[in-house]
């Protein structure tokens, strides 16, 4: 009940005026968004790109942190949205950012903050691969995202 | 108030209101530094953190409950992760006032109050005020609810059914005022325009689909001035001329328009031109003024403006045009000139700004110079100070060797004598220990 007005407040919000290079792709419930996320300045690594990022939430959100991640549609597809290399965006789509696990969530954030956090995240990466040890935990992987041990050793980000 | 106090009080006051303020229909917007960063909505019960960042005491409560690793004295504050460990519970009261006057919707707006009230209000307008509000029913065997403005001053149970006399519907006695005058079907009315008796609700649908009602002919804005019935209209519209035409009449109109619009656009222009021409004439005349008073004083001056003919005019607009010229270059010169004056100005400016400050740089310098002259000096004197007594003793000795030996030389004894006086600090030493020192002479120096 809780999530779902603050929910449609940030919809209504959003619909009224989203940051340059976010855009809303699916908001038809209150449980699982989609967001189209672009890189604005002239990195390299993702120009011309466009991503797409999964937002579930559960009825505990603000207070609990949504589920997020990035999906892949083929490239093949109108839309083509790959997963964006970076070294801590596992070729799954599942994101390694402290601001996204229960410990470094903060109930003053929102869809909107995510995704300017993720926006410049890849801003400012400047190297092309994956985590260590990716095809690993892309291939063991069967937890829930938010049960995955991560462990936040890069400050850097 | 620290925190595990807080969390006891925010427990204890699970208060049932009648309205929940957060769900609430904001009629204006609002500031967005009034908007709780957690719920999104204007604060609740507003509470402070340390680092004065504000939350409704309820989401502050649910957060701490669940982000505060058990136990712990503190908890970070959401906003900026400042550790908090005490709680204030005053907030200013124009805060208060701001949230509580934000306009809202009466929350019973899908049972037909649309009053509006600020947010301070609607509980008491609920409670008290609203008319729509569902309360139960005054006879208590009834067990339904009824709206507040149906109860009766008598406190009567109205949910008894009665049957309505004309319709043999059994309708309860609350809506029964309402069926009586509005929706009974057998209730009756006739239709002004067309005579038929028709039941009273669907009179609405009926007026707008009579076919004996009155209206004008389509092209009534084209002048066609015929009113009837609407059965008529259609074979009026296959006749009257004006409906056939209007298309025409339509295109034309835009058409009409947008030429409107390019000649509004090709005045404005015109305009632009005329105030450049009617500035390159004058510029015109005022040169030929010049070059005409320029040219009668060479002639003589004799020439009178007034016997000047047309063909006069022209050749002297024509001078003027070849004078025009030379006066431009004349005037580019000019100025060139002028610039050149102007730099050659800053060059001399900026040269003596330039040797000015390298004058004071060299005071500086030198007064630097003169400082670290002085240390050294003193220093110099000092180390003198500190060797004298090592030369004493190397002289002592070297006396007692050379008086020993037997060989005093003059020079020594010359030295000796001029011991006692003032300048007792190298003299005696001198004179054995030169040799060892080639450093000394430069003391001789400075102590000159």
């Amino acid at each position: 009940m809780f999530a779902n007005k603050r929910l449609s407040k940030e919809l209504l919000k959003l619909q009224e005026h989203v940051p340059p290079g976010v855009s809303i792709a699916k908001s038809d419930n209150l449980e699982e968004w989609q967001m189209d996320i672009k890189v604005l300045d002239d990195n390299p690594i993702y120009q011309g790109q466009t991503y797409r990022l999964k937002f579930t939430f559960s009825n505990k959100y603000p207070i609990e942190p949504p589920e997020v991640q990035f999906i892949e549609l083929p490239a093949t597809s109108d839309t083509p949205r790959p997963i964006p290399m970076h070294p801590h965006i596992y070729s799954n789509g599942i994101i390694c950012l402290d601001l996204l696990s229960s410990s470094g969530w903060s109930p003053v954030q929102t869809v909107e903050s995510v995704c300017m956090s993720i926006q410049s995240m890849l801003t400012a990466n400047s190297r092309n691969e994956r985590p260590p040890g990716d095809s690993d935990f892309v291939a063991y992987n069967r937890r829930r995202i938010r049960d995955i041990p991560f462990v936040y050793e890069d400050d850097n980000v | 108030m620290n925190i595990p106090d807080f969390l006891a009080l925010e427990a204890d006051s699970e208060s049932g209101d009648l309205v929940d303020l957060r769900a609430l229909d904001f009629v204006s917007s609002y500031d967005s530094h009034l908007m709780c960063p957690i719920c999104h909505c204007p604060f609740v019960q507003p509470v402070r953190l340390q680092c004065d960042h504000v939350f409704c005491r309820k989401c502050l409560g649910s957060a701490i409950t669940t982000v505060r690793s058990a136990d712990s004295e503190e908890f970070p504050c959401p906003s900026c992760r400042t550790p908090a460990t005490r709680i204030s519970m005053n907030v200013p009261r124009l805060l208060i006032n701001m949230c509580d006057e934000i306009q809202v919707r009466c929350p019973l707006l899908g049972d037909g109050c649309e009053e509006v009230v600020p947010r301070g209000h609607i509980q008491s307008h609920v409670e008290k005020y609203c008319g729509y509000r569902l309360v139960p029913c005054p006879d208590e065997s009834c067990g339904k609810n009824t709206r507040k403005k149906d109860l009766q001053p008598d406190q009567r149970c109205m949910h008894s059914y009665c049957r309505c006399g004309r319709c043999n519907e059994d309708i309860m006695e609350q809506d029964f005022a309402e069926h009586d005058k509005e929706l009974c079907p057998s209730l009756e009315t006739t239709c002004v325009d067309c005579g038929t008796t028709i039941p009273q609700r669907t009179l609405k649908q009926h007026i707008e689909t009579c076919p004996d009602v009155v209206s004008p002919c389509v092209a009534s804005k084209y002048g066609c001035q015929v009113k009837i019935r609407r059965a008529d209209i259609a074979i009026h519209e296959q006749q009257c001329p004006l409906v056939s035409i209007g298309p025409y009449f339509e295109a034309q109109n835009t058409r009409l328009d947008s030429l409107e619009l390019t000649m509004r656009h090709l005045q404005q222009r015109n305009e632009i031109f005329e105030d450049g021409l009617a500035n390159i004439r004058s510029t015109l005349r005022d040169f030929a003024r010049a070059s005409g008073n320029g040219g009668r004083s060479v002639i003589g001056g004799e020439r009178d403006q007034q016997a000047r003919g047309d063909a006069d005019e022209s050749s002297d607009l024509a001078t003027a045009f070849s004078s025009h010229t030379t006066q431009y270059l004349l005037s580019l010169h000019e100025s060139l000139r002028e610039e050149v004056n102007q730099i050659s100005h800053a060059l001399t400016d900026l040269d003596a700004r330039a040797s000015m400050t390298i004058m004071n740089e060299c005071l500086r310098i030198k007064e630097d110079m003169a400082h670290t002259n002085a240390a050294v000096n003193s220093v110099r004197m000092q180390v003198q100070w500190l060797m004298n007594p090592r030369l004493h003793n190397g002289a002592r000795a070297g006396g007692i060797r050379t008086s020993t030996a037997g060989n005093e030389s003059p020079r020594t004894q010359l030295t000796s004598t001029s011991a006692p006086g003032p300048s007792n600090a190298a003299g005696p030493s001198l004179g054995p220990l030169r040799p060892r020192r080639p450093s000394d002479s430069g003391r001789e120096g400075t102590k000159l």
